[in-house]
């Protein structure tokens, strides 16, 4: 066996494997797998080294602390999927794949990615999160997810994530999505909305349209300012409408977004449009008015097997949180995995 | 290039002989060695404990997936390859007592982690019941998908016997079947499930 350059490194901790990454130059980190392992084979990817996270126990911690949740890059979706303190972040990662990759993907693997359609980097974005960093020549580093994901392109190898932070829910939080078979394939479109109660503010952010999820932030006040905080009680025609503007407003937000994803053939731009603002109207109905008025019941979720569907073709998919619920009441009700929810059809 | 792992191989699939028993993917790795001539991205030796067996995986490649070592090098051929993307569910392991997807998996990264195929699910627990229904009830056509079907289901049994349908079909919605229509395969969890229910006896 001559020349055993190429090297899988193991290391233990944190500083060893930052250490590692500066010496060996064109090193690619391992998490999970399960976006890098198929690209191996298929030989989009070549690196020379392979720096394996899995024996950092370190990076595998979660912890809330009153203002915040700090999960480590090593956390995986199964991990999130029933971590109570959080149901926004667990409804997304349930929303994920199939369990063989929910098993084994992860946090830090998302954010090396930076898939443009990846559920996590949606709802990450509207929940406002700090992404830690660490390598050998800066040193540890916090960096608000966009600027991460803006440097994620030229982002010099050798940079470990090591967990991410993300303010505790304050509020009802819906992540819903849109795309083909789930367990196979990414969202087309996924839209994740994070209500603040406390400090009257609604975040909505839409992944799948943009290179980078995009914030809809004429939408996000405008339902602030809809939105009677104090005594929220409205009724259901009404939030309705509220959902129908919203909707509307963060299509608009879509369709203005620079840098959009190139068009293929099942998903022509203006499709990712329409369906960004129905998402969103949705959404937002699923947090106020606890209903769907606009498309009737939610129907079942997305995650079976594709002969459920009597479409027999693409299927929509969500999951919604409803983390300190529904205005006005219901703290209790966190956590508990709301009904999925089928979309409309792909006919425009 | 040696295919290894005959070191032990009692109870672990090691009857197998080991061979090539398929060379996808050997044009990807001509090119790593065009690129790379004297330095082709092999790995150290390393061993792998699969199904009980302490087995020596020689001369492999870096990018090599669990999947390819198990089928390739240690002849363990019930892990099925079906699409090498991670999307089909036929090539489902435990990796320490984890349902994944083997194609998905570093081999080398696996090295301190126990792999389970189908033929180390433990004889006294519950895959004997699920392999039994799984031919009772008609869920296996082709049989291409079954052995990641009957390592995902006895997974989900383990965990959670109780599993209404809708969870047990978000369960195994990373496992595709091209020939039965899941009905059949659903029909056998449930029978599997009414089994251990009657015999009262917790898995
Ligand atoms: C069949 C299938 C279905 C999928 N479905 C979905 C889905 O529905 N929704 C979705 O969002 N995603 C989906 N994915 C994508 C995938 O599971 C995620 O992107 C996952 O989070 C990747 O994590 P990993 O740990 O497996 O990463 P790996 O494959 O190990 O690594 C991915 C990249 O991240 C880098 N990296 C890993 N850890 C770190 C770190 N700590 N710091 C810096 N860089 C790091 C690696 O170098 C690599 O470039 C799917 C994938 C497959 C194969
Ligand atoms: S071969 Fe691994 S999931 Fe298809
Ligand atoms: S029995 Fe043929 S693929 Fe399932």
């Amino acid at each position: 066996m001559t020349g055993t350059r190429a090297a899988l490194h193991r290391p233990g901790t944190v500083g060893e494997t930052v250490r590692i990454l500066a010496e060996a130059g064109d090193a690619e980190l391992l998490a999970g797998g399960t976006d890098l392992v198929p690209a191996l084979r298929a030989g989009t990817r070549r690196p020379r080294a392979i720096v394996a996270l899995r024996r950092v126990l370190e990076l595998r911690a979660r912890g809330a602390c009153a203002q915040a949740l700090t999960i480590g890059a090593g956390v995986t979706y199964a991990e999130l999927a029933d971590w109570a303190c959080a149901p926004g972040l667990a409804a997304t990662a349930r929303a994920v794949g199939s369990a063989q990759i929910r098993n084994a993907g992860t946090v830090g693997g998302a954010l090396g990615s930076a898939n443009p359609r990846g559920d996590l980097l949606t709802f990450l974005t509207a929940a406002g999160t700090d992404v830690l960093t660490c390598s050998a020549r800066r040193g540890p580093r916090t960096a608000p997810l966009d600027d991460f994901l803006a440097g994620a392109p030229g982002r010099g190898r050798g940079e470990l994530v090591t967990a991410i932070r993300v303010p505790r829910p304050r509020g009802p939080q819906v992540f819903l999505k849109i795309g083909g078979r789930q367990a196979a394939y990414p969202a087309l479109v996924s839209c994740a909305l994070v209500v603040d109660r406390a400090g009257g503010r609604v975040s909505c952010a839409i992944g799948g349209v943009a290179s980078t999820p995009l914030r809809a932030s004429e939408a996000e006040s405008f339902a602030a300012a809809e939105i009677d905080w104090t005594s929220p009680g409205r009724d259901e025609a009404a939030w309705a409408s509220v959902a129908r503007r919203f909707g509307a407003l963060v299509a608009d937000a879509a369709r203005a977004a620079p840098a959009q994803l190139p068009e293929g053939p099942r998903d022509p731009a203006a499709y990712r449009w329409h369906a960004a603002g129905v998402l969103a109207g949705r959404a937002l109905a699923r947090c106020f008015a606890g209903g769907d008025q606009e498309h009737g019941a939610p129907a079942e979720g997305g995650a079976r097997m594709p002969h459920l569907r009597s479409s027999g073709g693409d299927q929509g998919h969500g999951e919604s949180a409803e983390g300190g619920a529904r205005m006005p009441h219901l703290r209790s009700s966190g956590g508990d995995q709301g009904p999925g929810e089928s979309t409309e059809g792909r006919g425009r | 290039m040696t295919a290894v792992g005959t070191d032990t191989g009692a109870g672990s699939g090691g009857d197998v002989p080991v061979r090539r028993v398929l060379d996808r993917g050997s044009a990807a790795r001509d090119d790593h060695a065009d690129e790379d001539t004297d330095a082709g991205p092999v790995v150290q030796p390393y061993r792998l404990h699969v199904d009980g067996g302490l087995r020596t995986v020689a001369g492999a490649w870096l990018g090599d997936s669990l999947l390819t070592v198990l089928r390739e090098r240690l002849g363990i051929t019930s892990v099925k390859d079906g699409c090498e993307q991670g999307r089909c569910g036929s090539c489902s392991v435990l990796l320490d007592g984890q349902l994944v997807a083997a194609c998905a998996t570093l081999a080398a990264d696996a090295a301190d982690a126990r792999v389970t195929t189908l033929a180390g699910l433990p004889a006294d627990g519950l895959a004997p019941a699920v392999r039994a229904a799984f031919l009772r009830h008609g869920a296996v056509q082709c049989g291409f998908c079954t052995p990641g079907f009957v390592v995902a289901v006895t997974d989900l049994l383990g965990r959670r016997p109780q599993a209404d349908e809708d969870e047990i079909r978000e369960a195994l919605a990373g496992n595709i079947c091209r020939c039965t229509g899941y009905g059949r395969i659903i029909a056998a969890v449930r029978a599997v499930q009414a089994d251990i229910t009657s015999a009262g006896a917790e898995p």
